[in-house]
């Protein structure tokens, strides 16, 4: 859990990296947040840490994986909005929380999907926001790193 | 419901809108601005040693392209769903063009929404990413026809 300022700076930033062309990205003090904009929790919370969780860990070892998160690959992200948009000014919570393990069988090998949330939570303890990561770590064949 | 007040119905699509030619400048200020600096979509020859021909775009940009191509359309405060999957690897120098239908629109009163299929091609027409997202459906009374094509 960490808590996150939504800065109006970053937003400008984020907006202009991603060729949003709307105003009140740019302009407005009390700016709205871009619909992917909660991507930039990394700066504020570590997610990978949801790989440490002793539930992640017993998900995997149940269907016979390695967390290593080199092997990792991100696949989906949903972003959920509860309300009005979060804009510059406002601080929030983040939680995070493990939804699934589940192996899933290719033609190119197995992998595991990881399917875990990040919520945001207001200084009033509404949820406003929340991101569903899907993201699957690639087995290693016959024990090979 | 298939047709709305406002005009919008399933089936309908809005003007595309390109981004690109990617460059490294686009790529290292995506990573800079979203605070993911993962070396494969920077240093070629990190990217070569795992290989593939070069350095790769992130997807999360390609994401961020297709929400800013929303917002554009619909506005900055009516997003309530943004959902994107990352299909296939991106290069520099690529032109990506975004796309969007109405596949249908849900409930009514202020919280009707209309649910929008999203598509982010590249050059060749191959999909790069793909999604879904919801937006209020008051937010589209001010599109212009002019911005729908069929």
């Amino acid at each position: 859990m960490a808590v996150m300022p939504i800065e109006r700076g970053k937003i400008r930033e984020y907006a202009a990296a991603t060729g949003a062309s709307r105003a009140e990205y740019l302009d407005d003090p009390f700016a709205p947040i871009p619909p992917t904009f909660l991507a930039t929790v990394v700066f504020w919370d570590d997610l990978p840490r949801v790989f440490d969780l002793p539930e992640t860990r017993a998900g995997c070892a149940a269907i016979g994986v390695v967390p290593d998160v080199r092997r990792l690959l991100s696949l989906e992200q949903e972003y959920v909005f509860h309300g009005e948009i979060l804009h510059a000014g406002e601080t929030v919570d983040t939680g995070l929380r493990l939804d699934s393990v589940d192996l899933k069988e290719r033609r190119s090998g197995s992998m595991a999907l990881v399917r875990f949330t990040v919520t945001f939570t207001d200084s009033a303890g509404e949820l406003r926001a929340e991101c569903h990561y899907t993201s699957a770590f690639l087995t290693s064949v016959g024990g090979s790193a | 419901m298939t047709t709305s007040d406002v005009g919008i119905e399933a089936g309908q699509a809005f003007a595309p809108r390109e981004f690109g030619p990617l460059t490294m400048t686009d790529i290292v200020r995506y990573q800079g601005a979203s605070g993911d600096l993962n070396p494969m979509h920077h240093d070629d020859e990190m990217a070569r040693a795992a290989g593939y021909p070069a350095s790769f775009s992130v997807g999360m940009l390609g994401a961020g392209y297709l929400a800013a191509y929303c917002t554009d359309l619909f506005g900055t405060r009516s997003v309530r769903r943004f959902r994107t999957r990352f299909r296939k690897v991106v290069y520099r120098g690529e032109v990506l063009t975004a796309h969007a239908v109405v596949r249908e629109i849900r409930g009514s009163g202020d919280d009707a929404r209309v649910a929008l299929g999203l598509e982010l091609l590249d050059s060749s027409g191959a999909v790069v990413v793909d999604g879904s997202a919801d937006f209020l459906l008051d937010s589209m009374k001010s599109i212009g026809s002019e911005e729908v094509s069929e």
